[in-house]
C-alpha cells in the first residue's frame, strides 16, 4: 500500500521543532557517559531524563532531533524519548527565553499573593503566562508546587528560587536580570547561606 | 509440571504453577473482564478491570498481575469486587465516545461486550467528554501506511505500545502528554511503519486502531463465516482465518474480506505479517483468471474446457513427436515445465506422476521450480521473523523428490531451463503458477523466447493474467490458495491444510484436476475424482513420513461465527482457539494435525539419506 500522508487526516497535536543537527558538546557528552554508568548496562534507559537534561542545558529546549540524539545515545527509540519529554512540564519544545520565570500558584504561594505577582509580571514584561516576550529574554510560567511554601510566594527563574516575592518587589527583579544577567539570581536563601559561609 | 490448586467462586482449580489468576480463571471458564492483558504479550495491569478479591489480602488485586498459589481463595462475585469493576468501567467509558454504531469494532469490540456484562447502566459524568476533534483537529488520524488511529476511542490500555517493543522489537508507539491529556502517538506523527502493524488492530481491545484495509468495509455481523486456513505467501504457514462478507452474488465487490491470525504455538503464535494479511485483493481481483483462453493469433480468445483440452492434447504430441525425431535426450526433454512453488504438495503429487508417465523414472528433470525470495525490512531482535522466501511449499516439493537446491531458504536455479529453452531444443514449457502476479520472479526471457520463436509453445496454467500468461498460447485458469483444499509443508518440515473458502471463479477449476485431465487425455491413468483421493495416493505412497497421514488431515470448513464474542472477534480468537477446542462453533477446526502424533508433524528436511 503507498503512503501518501498528505491525504490523510494529520493531529494537531503541537509537536517538537523538527531542530538542526544536534549533537553534545564534548563537555554534556563526558556528563552523560559519566551518569550512564550509573544504571545496568540492560537498563540505560533509566538516564533518559539526565540526557534530555543535558540536551536542554545546551541548547535551552529539547528538539526532535535532540530527541533523536538522545534515542541514539540510550539506544531506544525516538518515541520513547518523547513520551519522557512530552510527560515532563520542566522540558520544552519551543524556544524559551533566557530566564524561565516558573511563578509557583499552589496553595501556600496562591495564600500570599502568588497571583498578584503574575499579574505584576505579566504587565511589567508585557506578555502572558505561557508566553515569551519579543525580546526572547523572559519566558513567563505557572506552574505547581516548587517545594518552597515556607518561603513563598516563590517565582524559580531558571533553576534558582526567588522567595519571598512580594507583587511589588516584581520590577526590581526584572530589572535586575535585565542588568546584571544571571548575576541577579541571588533571591535564594542557599545563596545568601552560602555567601554568609563566605563571609565568615 | 508443578502445579497449584486455588479456589475461584468456589470452584477448585488446577494450574500450572506460575499462571496468574487471571489465566486460571480464563482456563476454569470464569469470566472475568481484561484490555491490557493479552496472552503475546507482557503483563502491564493498567486498564484495572480484572481486579477480584483474594483471601487474606487487604485490597483488591489485579487478577492479570497476581500469581496463583496453592489455597488461595478468589472471588470474582462479591458485592465489593462488582462495584469496584463496574466503578472502572464507569471511567473507562468516561471519555470514551460511545460511537459504536459507526465504529467498524462494533460487534466484536471487547468494550462493549465487557461494559455490558460488568460495566453500569448509566454514567455519572456531568462534563463533557474530552475529544480530540475540533477547529482543525481530527480524533481519526493517520497512523502509518496501514493504519488509522482514532483518539477518542483509545483506552490507553497499552496493548499496542507492548505490542511494538516486545514482539515488533522496534517502540515507535508512545503515550505522549499525561494526565487527561494521554494519547498514543507515533514519533513527530510520523506513524507506525512495520511488518507487523496489522497486529495492531488484533490487539486493540477498542476500535481505536483499525486498518485502512478493513475500515468502513464490513461490520462483524455482515461476516457470518469464516474459513480456518493457512497463508501461503511466504514459507512461514502462518495459520490464519478468513473471513467472508455474506452477499449475494450479484453484488459488486469481493467476498474474501479480511485475514486475521490463528493462534498456533508452533508456528505464528498470536500474529501474522501485514503482507499475508494485506495481498489478498488478487484472489478476486481484475487481473483473476476466470475462464481458460487459447491464442488466436494476436488474442487469447476465451473458450471452453471440452473445446481446448483435445487441442492442447495435439499440440502437446506435436512438441513432444518433433522433437522426438530430432534426436532427443532425457537431458533435453522436449516440453520442461516451470512450476512455483506456490503449487500445493496435491498438485505437485499429480504433476509428478504426469511427467513419469510421460517420461518415465528421469520425468522429474523435465521440472523446475521457481520462487522468489526477498529479504523483509525486520528489527533485528524481532520475535515474528517472516521468511525469506515467498513460496509456500519449497519443502514440498523438496519431500516429493523435486530438485529445488539445498535448505528451504536456497533461491530457484532456472539456468539449465534458460539455456534450453534459449538453445531452441524446447518444444514446449508448461507453467503451473497457482500464485499472485510475480511469484515465478523475472519471467521476461521466457515471454521474449515464446515471442522471437525460439519456444514453439507456451502453456500457463495459473491463477492470475501475468504478462507471462498473456504470451502464452493456452492458459488455464487454475485456482488460488483459499479456493482449494491443498497441503502445504512449512520452512519447519510442518505439512499444513489449507482450505477452500471461496469457489474459484467463473470456470476457473482446481490445479490437480486441470493436471489429472491432461494426463488423462494423454493416455496415462490418471483416476482421482477429488482432492482427498489425491491425499489418499500421496499418503500411500509416502509411508513412515507425515504424508502418510495426509489424507487424515482434517481440512477445514466453514465455521459459522454465529456468537461473536466466542468465534469472531480477532482479539479473542485465541482463547477460543486453544482452550475450547471441544465447544462449538470451533469444534475440530484448528487441529490441522488430528490423529498426528506431535512429534511426526516435523519432518527432517529430507526424507532420505
Amino acid at each position: 500500500m503507498d503512503y501518501a500522508p498528505a491525504k490523510f487526516h494529520k493531529s494537531a497535536r503541537e509537536l517538537a521543532e523538527p531542530g538542526g543537527a544536534f549533537a553534545y558538546t564534548p563537555e554534556h557528552q563526558a556528563k552523560f557517559d559519566a551518569n550512564v554508568k550509573c544504571y545496568p548496562p540492560d537498563q540505560r534507559r533509566s538516564a533518559i531524563l539526565f540526557a534530555l537534561y543535558l540536551a536542554q542545558r545546551q541548547q535551552g529546549y529539547v528538539t526532535a532531533a535532540a530527541m533523536r540524539h538522545v534515542a541514539e545515545q540510550i539506544g531506544c527509540t525516538p518515541a520513547e524519548v518523547e513520551d519522557v519529554v512530552s510527560y515532563y512540564t520542566m522540558f520544552f519544545t519551543k524556544p524559551v527565553g533566557t530566564y524561565v520565570l516558573n511563578v509557583c500558584r499552589t496553595l501556600s504561594c496562591a495564600l500570599r499573593g502568588a497571583e498578584r505577582v503574575t499579574a505584576a509580571l505579566s504587565a511589567e514584561l508585557g506578555i502572558t503566562p505561557g508566553e515569551t516576550d519579543p525580546t526572547g529574554t523572559f519566558t513567563l510560567i505557572e506552574v505547581e508546587c516548587l517545594g518552597a511554601c515556607d518561603r513563598a510566594p516563590v517565582v524559580m527563574v531558571n533553576d534558582d528560587w526567588h522567595e519571598c516575592l512580594a507583587p511589588e518587589d516584581v520590577r526590581r527583579l526584572v530589572e535586575d536580570l535585565r542588568t546584571r544577567g544571571p548575576a541577579a539570581l541571588t533571591g535564594c536563601h542557599l545563596h545568601k547561606e552560602k555567601a554568609a559561609e563566605a563571609t565568615s | 509440571m508443578e502445579t497449584v490448586t486455588l479456589t475461584i467462586d468456589g470452584q477448585p482449580i488446577t494450574v500450572a504453577k506460575g499462571r496468574t489468576v487471571l489465566q486460571a480463571a480464563i482456563e476454569a471458564g470464569v469470566s472475568v473482564p481484561y484490555y491490557c492483558y493479552h496472552p503475546g504479550i507482557s503483563i502491564d495491569g493498567s486498564c484495572r478491570v480484572c481486579v477480584v478479591k483474594i483471601e487474606k489480602m487487604p485490597k483488591l488485586q489485579t487478577s492479570c498481575s497476581t500469581l496463583c498459589a496453592d489455597g488461595m481463595v478468589v472471588s470474582t462475585r462479591e458485592p465489593d469486587v462488582v462495584d469496584a469493576r463496574a466503578g472502572v468501567f464507569e471511567f473507562l467509558l468516561a471519555n470514551h465516545p460511545l460511537d459504536c454504531p459507526v465504529c467498524d469494532k462494533g460487534g466484536e469490540c471487547p468494550l462493549q461486550d465487557f461494559s455490558y456484562t460488568f460495566g453500569p447502566a448509566d454514567s455519572r459524568m456531568d462534563f463533557p467528554r474530552r475529544v480530540f476533534d475540533g477547529e482543525g483537529v481530527k480524533a481519526d488520524v493517520d497512523f502509518g501506511p496501514t493504519l488509522m488511529l482514532n483518539r477518542n476511542r483509545c483506552i490507553l490500555c497499552t496493548r499496542c505500545v507492548r505490542f511494538m517493543k516486545e514482539i515488533d522489537d522496534d517502540a515507535q508507539i508512545g503515550i505522549v502528554d499525561r494526565g487527561a491529556g494521554s494519547e498514543i502517538a507515533t514519533f513527530q506523527e510520523q506513524g507506525v511503519h512495520s511488518l507487523l502493524s496489522g497486529n495492531l488492530m488484533d490487539v486493540c481491545p477498542v476500535g481505536a486502531i483499525l486498518t485502512r484495509d478493513y475500515r468502513f468495509k464490513s461490520r462483524p455481523w455482515d461476516n457470518p463465516t469464516v474459513v480456518d486456513t493457512t497463508c501461503t505467501l511466504c514459507s512461514k504457514g502462518c495459520n490464519t482465518s478468513a473471513w467472508l462478507k455474506a452477499k449475494p452474488e450479484w453484488a459488486k465487490g469481493s467476498r474474501l474480506i479480511r485475514m486475521t491470525p490463528r493462534y498456533n504455538p508452533d508456528v505464528n503464535g498470536y500474529w501474522m505479517c501485514d503482507i499475508g494479511r494485506f495481498n489478498y485483493h488478487w484472489v478476486e481481483g481484475e487481473s483473476r483468471l476466470r475462464r481458460p483462453m487459447t491464442r488466436n493469433g494476436d488474442v487469447l480468445e476465451p473458450t471452453a474446457w471440452h473445446d481446448l483440452q483435445p487441442r492442447l492434447r495435439d499440440r502437446l504430441r506435436q512438441a513432444r513427436g518433433s522433437s522426438e525425431s530430432a534426436a532427443s535426450s532425457v537431458q533435453a526433454p522436449p516440453v520442461r515445465f516451470l512450476v512455483s512453488a506456490h503449487a500445493s504438495t496435491e498438485e505437485l503429487f499429480v504433476l509428478k506422476q504426469l511427467v513419469e508417465g510421460l517420461m518415465g523414472s528421469e520425468g522429474l528433470n523435465a521440472v523446475t521450480l521457481a520462487w522468489t525470495t526477498s529479504d523483509k525490512a525486520q528489527p533485528a531482535g524481532t520475535k515474528f521473523k517472516v521468511s525469506r522466501t515467498n513460496a509456500p511449499n519449497v519443502n514440498g516439493a523438496r519431500d516429493l523428490g523435486y530438485q529445488v537446491g539445498a535448505g528451504n531458504e536456497g533461491t530457484p536455479d532456472l539456468s539449465a531451463l534458460r539455456s534450453a529453452i534459449e538453445s531452441g531444443q524446447t518444444a514446449a514449457v508448461y507453467v503451473l503458477d497457482p500464485g499472485p502476479d510475480g511469484s515465478l520472479g523475472d519471467t521476461s526471457w521466457l515471454i521474449a523466447a515464446r515471442q522471437n520463436g525460439t519456444l514453439p509453445l507456451l502453456i500457463v496454467q495459473g491463477a492470475v493474467m501475468t504478462d507471462l500468461a498473456s504470451a502464452a498460447d493456452f492458459v488455464l485458469a487454475g485456482s488460488a490458495f483459499v479456493e482449494k483444499d491443498a497441503l502445504y509443508t512449512n520452512d519447519q518440515g510442518r505439512v499444513q491444510a489449507a482450505s477452500r473458502a471461496i469457489a474459484p471463479p467463473g470456470e476457473a477449476r482446481d490445479d490437480w484436476s486441470i493436471l489429472v485431465a491432461l494426463g488423462q487425455s494423454l493416455g496415462l491413468a490418471l483416476a482421482y475424482e477429488s482432492a482427498i483421493d489425491v491425499r489418499r495416493a500421496l499418503a500411500a505412497t509416502m509411508p513412515d513420513t507425515p504424508y502418510a497421514s495426509a489424507d487424515l488431515l482434517v481440512v477445514t470448513r466453514p465455521v459459522a461465527a454465529r456468537n461473536w464474542l466466542q468465534a469472531s472477534n480477532p482479539s479473542e480468537r485465541w482463547k477460543w482457539d486453544f482452550l475450547y477446542q471441544d465447544l462449538p462453533p470451533v469444534k475440530g477446526h484448528s487441529v490441522q494435525m488430528e490423529g498426528i502424533s506431535p512429534r511426526a508433524a516435523y519432518i527432517p528436511l529430507k526424507l532420505t539419506e
